[in-house]
């Protein structure tokens, strides 16, 4: 066989097990799409609704206007990573990657796939979110700018999701990530609050939040409002998520705790 | 001593040497393994637990850390020992996707997942999911699975291990029917030596990780002074 044509076997291959991780997102919509809409739109609510009136503004913006794109952030967020993570976890802990495992794909081509699960679930949930929102949001200075930082959010997560679904070996391992590592994460990230707004030393650990710049550019993009520099947020970003991506793929190759 | 001749002259549908893999723990599995398996043959790979049988087709499918070449994973399909099926995909879809992770077109790989689904008298239960198909239809499905991208030799990795009389002469059915109708390569690992003597044409002999004795049933009893293949096998365990 040519070089060339098991290339196109592995693009193929590639294909199907990215179709196969979108497939389960959408057969299991109950489990992965429903709930992180109803929380959105249960923060919208409350945060909008009930508390919204006593708020009324943040840096110039109607509060539920100034958290839709921080929710957004979340939403993608926790949900490319909870699928990468889960899915692979299953497949690992259930035995059945090793159907994955003994086809002739590469180290990158596996992790791409599952990846490509992870930022399936996290865009469809944001874009339901974002169509339930729709009557509450801004005009949109630059759409283009927040799918982008959306997209950015999607693919950082979902790569972290990979590296912790090879990682864990427990159902506990699993769940340590998820609750304490990215739901702080989300929540120190000005979300619903404006940084410049704290005081010391909250306003520095605020900054220090990766998903706070996310959450700003998204921001930026939505209602034309943000505090940092939008590119060099999308920049650091891109090159996180190449990163982890390629520590994704390094563990795959590797066969850490994947294979003995 | 003709017969060696023309395997000898017969293209090797596995061809392994000199493998050692040593586990984390320094468990030495496989010790500079050589083994060659004729193309055509139905092979049995004999040894007790431990022996390194399953390192062994780990190694070759790549579910074991080892050297192997991607393109080569393309000539090989694998049962394991344990039955781990996709419960997200009904049986149809999970052959067809089989195929599809080798690289086969979307529309070949359903067809081929048809094929096989009536090979193995699994046909009514395409749409079925494995978690709801019966334990000798999961292994069926499985040894199915092995088959999807057409390799040119299947690795069965004790298929009958914890099955009852029953199931087991009905697996070895289907392995005679697969192995006459399919045209495959067939190396079967297993410690049930009724088993190889009832399927196999050639036999390997694995203990610590090395290859102690290999040929034909008779060959093997003829070398070890016995009279059935068990002997043979204890007579080699032994030395």
């Amino acid at each position: 066989m040519s070089s060339a044509e098991l290339r196109v076997r592995q693009r193929r291959g590639t294909a199907a097990l990215a179709g196969r991780e979108t497939r389960r997102v959408l057969s299991l919509w109950t489990q992965t799409i429903l709930p992180p809409i109803l929380t959105a739109v249960l923060f919208l609510a409350v945060f909008g609704g009930a508390l919204g009136h006593r708020i009324h503004h943040v840096e110039g913006l109607p509060y539920l206007t100034f958290i839709l794109p921080g929710l957004l952030v979340m939403t993608v967020a926790g949900q490319s990573f909870a699928n990468s993570s889960t899915s692979l976890f299953q497949a690992k802990n259930e035995g059945y990657i090793e159907d994955v495992l003994t086809a002739p794909l590469r180290p990158g081509q596996l992790a791409f796939a599952y990846l490509a699960g992870g930022l399936t679930r996290g865009l469809l949930a944001a874009f339901a979110v974002a169509l339930l929102a729709l009557p509450f949001a801004g005009e949109g200075s630059q759409p283009a700018l927040a799918v982008l930082a959306l997209v950015l959010t999607g693919l950082v997560f979902s790569a972290l999701g990979v590296i912790t679904g090879i990682w864990a070996d427990t159902f506990d391992q699993h769940a340590f990530v998820a609750n304490i590592v990215i739901t702080p994460l989300a929540l120190v990230g000005g979300v619903f609050y404006s940084a410049r707004t704290l005081a010391e030393p909250w306003a520095t650990l605020t900054r220090l939040d990766p998903l706070y710049y996310l959450v700003d550019a998204t921001r930026g993009g939505l209602t034309g409002f943000h505090q940092s520099s939008t590119w060099l947020a999308l920049g650091v970003t891109a090159t996180v998520a190449a990163a982890a991506i390629l520590i994704a793929a390094t563990l795959v190759r590797r066969g850490w705790r994947l294979k003995p | 001593m003709t017969e060696t001749t023309d395997l000898e002259r017969t293209s090797a549908a596995l061809n392994v040497e000199g493998l050692t893999k040593v586990y984390a723990d320094g468990t030495t599995a496989l010790d500079a393994l050589s083994l060659r398996v004729p193309a055509g043959t139905f092979f049995g790979l004999l040894g007790p637990n431990g022996a390194g049988k399953t390192t062994l087709i780990g190694a070759t499918a790549g579910l074991v850390r080892a050297p192997a070449e991607l393109e080569a994973r393309l000539l090989v399909g694998v049962a394991p020992q344990e039955v781990h099926l996709d419960r997200f995909l009904s049986a149809r879809e999970l052959l067809a996707y089989h195929g599809r992770y080798f690289g086969m077109a979307k529309l070949e790989a359903l067809e081929r997942a048809d094929e096989l689904l009536e090979v193995f008298d699994l046909t009514g239960k395409a749409k079925t999911k494995p978690n709801r198909l019966s334990g000798g239809m999961r292994r069926r499905l499985l040894i199915a699975r092995a088959l999807v991208h057409r390799p040119r030799l299947v690795i069965l990795d004790e298929p009958t291990a914890g099955v009852d009389l029953e199931l087991r002469y009905e697996l070895w059915r289907y392995l005679r029917r697969l192995h006459a109708e399919q045209g495959v390569t067939v190396l079967l690992t297993t410690h049930y030596i009724e088993e190889a003597e009832a399927l196999c044409e050639r036999v390997a002999f694995i203990r610590a990780g090395r290859i102690i004795g290999e040929g034909a049933p008779g060959e093997l009893v003829t070398r070890y002074g016995s009279e059935r293949l068990e002997d043979a096998y204890v007579e080699a365990m032994r030395q």
